[in-house]
């Protein structure tokens, strides 16, 4: 607000007097019209409109403050917040503003996935002075040829007879068909299989599509156990048994809870239910389908550690746990726990609580659950001092979507990163925050006919293997800087973490007293 | 609101209907159209001009998405039809059969307007009388 009146602009003053101008100038169209020229009721029918507008807004509708003060003018307002986003986000934001992942992050997602040059120029956009935590490097880079291919067995610990072993450090992230399109997932699908990475299907029951690439699977069961469940809510173990003879469902992971809404269950909004999915979960279309917050079987340590050993029975496969963390102590019990079942989770997936979703409540978007790298070092942590780090197998998932950051997430436990909203990205996705309502504009989280139609399969196949190719080589090439030979050689020392970071505290030459935990 | 919609598309099946001939005697120019825009003082510009438009209102009164704007087009007609027997041709005598058409399509037309309130933002600010819920209301961050 000007602090002082000369030549300021009174909205309010200037509302009272278009308002005052509606019908004058109405009373003179009409008598120029009848007395001037009959043309002049062209503008006398159009004023009359929106006088009759004016009227509604201020005399007869009682929803709106602004417009029963203001009129028509006061609808101004109301257009320029809906144009807003897209004004802001193509106009007025620099390239590091918009949230949750800025243009130049989102950049170099789209061109790896188009297979052209990613590089920047002239300097990094970051701010320097600030407190970001970077990967050291070697002053003596590992040659090429040196380098070792990437290998993780999981299920090995265990002396299971059928492990699995990863290939690429890389995963596709959960996402159901449900939260994607049919269309979507199946690209992502044909891409993972070209690329020879896992990808997860999220938890929304029957992967129908996500079987159509042939990609190896990691199949989630999630709380509410789409496809798999009893009418209470508890796993059918024979549903299940058949469900993992599916050759391409290579590994399980149970999901306990998830970063974007950690306590609460998956949400597909009503809007999205449409009638293959209505089939396919068991769910009606009339109302949104939340899932359950937590396994029926878990109601406390014990019980959920013996739900993993039940699950690891039955499938035969290697089996894993996904969760964000709340609390390290609950986290450190669970660990013990696990230790006196002698029931160890192949792999532990941790979620930042930055990670993505479809639709999800805002309170648990921005305010629950522990962010990723703290969390990582935290779990990473708790494993190694109960001397159980060996039983299990890391995978980290949040906002991961480019090398730099996959890179640290490596150092600092991980044995492999999954990404979702990188690979949406690469599909083509642009940010716009709408998957919950069936609108997405480039069909990706829609099942709309008319939006997922724009969406090639086959052409957004492609951007998935290249964007693989981009993320593996980019890795190769920090492993190559950091001065070892693989992933698994990376550690916390060849991290650089300044003094003011959050995660300063709980690196192990630090003086806290929280390095002890 | 499925008899909404069938009651709004029996409306809009009558406007069109209505609306044909005069449509098309005013850009064909046939005597008694010619013989009333010269006393409007608009021939034969005014005559195609309005003859175009009527043609747009059935255009739009028969697009899904565009049929609230048909109506909101064919009341602007109306009311300019309206004016210009109220004020030079009269309401009686030949023309009462037209006057009769006149409200009928005026009515019809405020019909599908009031039927279809809700799908156009301002008509349902418009006519809002309390905060109740609403569904995609647009930008959610109010």
């Amino acid at each position: 607000m000007p602090i002082t009146r000369t030549a300021a602009l009174d909205l309010h003053l200037l509302a009272k007097f278009t308002n005052l101008l509606l019908p004058a100038a109405l009373i003179l169209s009409l008598l120029a019209g009848i007395n001037i020229s009959f043309y002049f009721h062209f503008l006398t029918v159009v004023l009359l409109m929106l006088n009759m507008l004016n009227f509604a807004y201020l005399f007869i509708q009682r929803r709106h403050t602004l417009l029963r003060n203001f009129g028509i003018l006061g609808q101004a307002r109301y257009f320029m917040e809906s144009i807003g986003p897209e004004f802001r986000q193509y106009f007025f934001a620099n390239d590091t503003e918009e949230r949750p992942f800025n243009r130049s992050e989102r950049s170099e997602v789209y061109r790896k996935s188009h297979g052209i040059d990613s590089t920047g120029a002239f300097g990094s956009l970051c701010e320097y002075d600030r407190d970001e935590i970077k990967l050291r490097h070697s002053l003596f880079p590992t040659p090429h040829n040196e380098l070792m291919p990437y290998e993780l067995k999981v299920g090995e610990a265990r002396g299971l007879a059928t492990t699995y072993t990863l290939h690429r450090p890389i995963m596709i992230s959960a996402m159901s068909y449900g939260a994607l399109s049919a269309y979507a997932v199946e690209a992502l699908s044909i891409g993972a299989k070209e690329a020879g990475i896992l990808m997860n299907t999220g938890e929304g029951g029957f992967p129908k599509y996500h079987l159509r690439g042939g990609s190896d699977l990691i199949f989630q069961l999630g709380t509410a156990k789409f496809g798999v469940r009893h009418p209470d809510g508890s796993l059918d173990d024979e549903a299940f048994e058949k469900l993992c003879e599916q050759p391409e469902i290579k590994m399980i992971e149970i999901k306990l809870s998830q970063g974007a809404k950690p306590g609460k269950g998956g949400i597909l909004p009503k809007e999205k239910i449409s009638k293959e999915i209505s089939e396919l979960r068991g769910v009606g279309r009339d109302h949104d389908v939340v899932s359950p917050p937590g396994h029926v079987e878990c109601k406390d340590i014990t019980s959920t550690v013996a739900f993993i050993s039940h699950v690891q029975e039955i499938s035969g496969l290697p089996t894993g746990i996904k969760l964000c963390l709340g609390s390290p102590r609950e986290f450190e019990d669970l660990v013990k726990e696990m230790i006196k079942q002698d029931t160890f989770p192949d792999f532990i997936t941790v979620d930042g609580a930055e990670g993505g979703t479809g639709a999800a409540p805002t309170a648990f978007l921005d305010g629950v659950g522990m962010p990723l790298f703290v969390a990582l070092r935290t779990v990473d942590q708790i494993l190694i001092r109960e001397n159980v780090r060996l039983r299990t197998v890391l995978f980290a998932s949040g906002k991961l979507i480019n090398p730099a950051k996959q890179l640290l997430a490596l150092c600092l436990g991980a044995d492999a990163c999954s990404t979702a909203r990188g690979f949406m990205l690469a599909l083509g996705c642009i940010q716009a925050l709408e998957c919950n309502r069936n609108t997405c504009p480039v069909g990706i989280t829609t099942h709309d006919p008319s939006l997922i139609r724009g969406f090639v399969v086959e052409e957004k196949a492609k951007r998935v293997k290249n964007y693989v190719d981009g993320l593996l080589s980019d890795i190769d090439h920090l492993i190559a800087a950091a001065g070892v030979r693989c992933a698994s050689e990376l550690t916390l020392d060849h991290l650089y973490i300044p003094d003011q970071h959050e995660l300063a505290p709980l690196m192990p030459n630090s003086a806290s007293p929280t390095a002890q935990l | 609101m499925k008899t909404h919609h069938i009651l709004s598309w029996i409306l809009q099946v009558l406007v069109v209907l209505i609306l044909i001939y005069p449509s098309w005697s005013k850009l064909i120019g046939t005597p008694e159209e010619v013989a009333l825009f010269t006393i409007l003082g608009m021939e034969p510009t005014g005559r195609y001009i309005i003859g175009f438009f009527e043609a747009l209102a059935i255009v739009l009164l028969l697009i899904p998405s565009s049929v609230t704007w048909g109506a909101i087009l064919t009341l602007c007609i109306m009311s300019g039809a309206f004016l210009a027997h109220a004020t030079k041709i009269g309401f009686g005598g030949e023309i009462t059969m037209m006057s009769i058409f006149l409200g009928v399509t005026f009515l019809s037309a405020l019909g599908i307007l009031i039927l279809r309130s809700q799908e156009l933002p301002f008509l349902r600010d418009a006519f809002a009388r309390s905060t109740t819920p609403q569904k995609n209301d647009g930008p959610t961050n109010k």
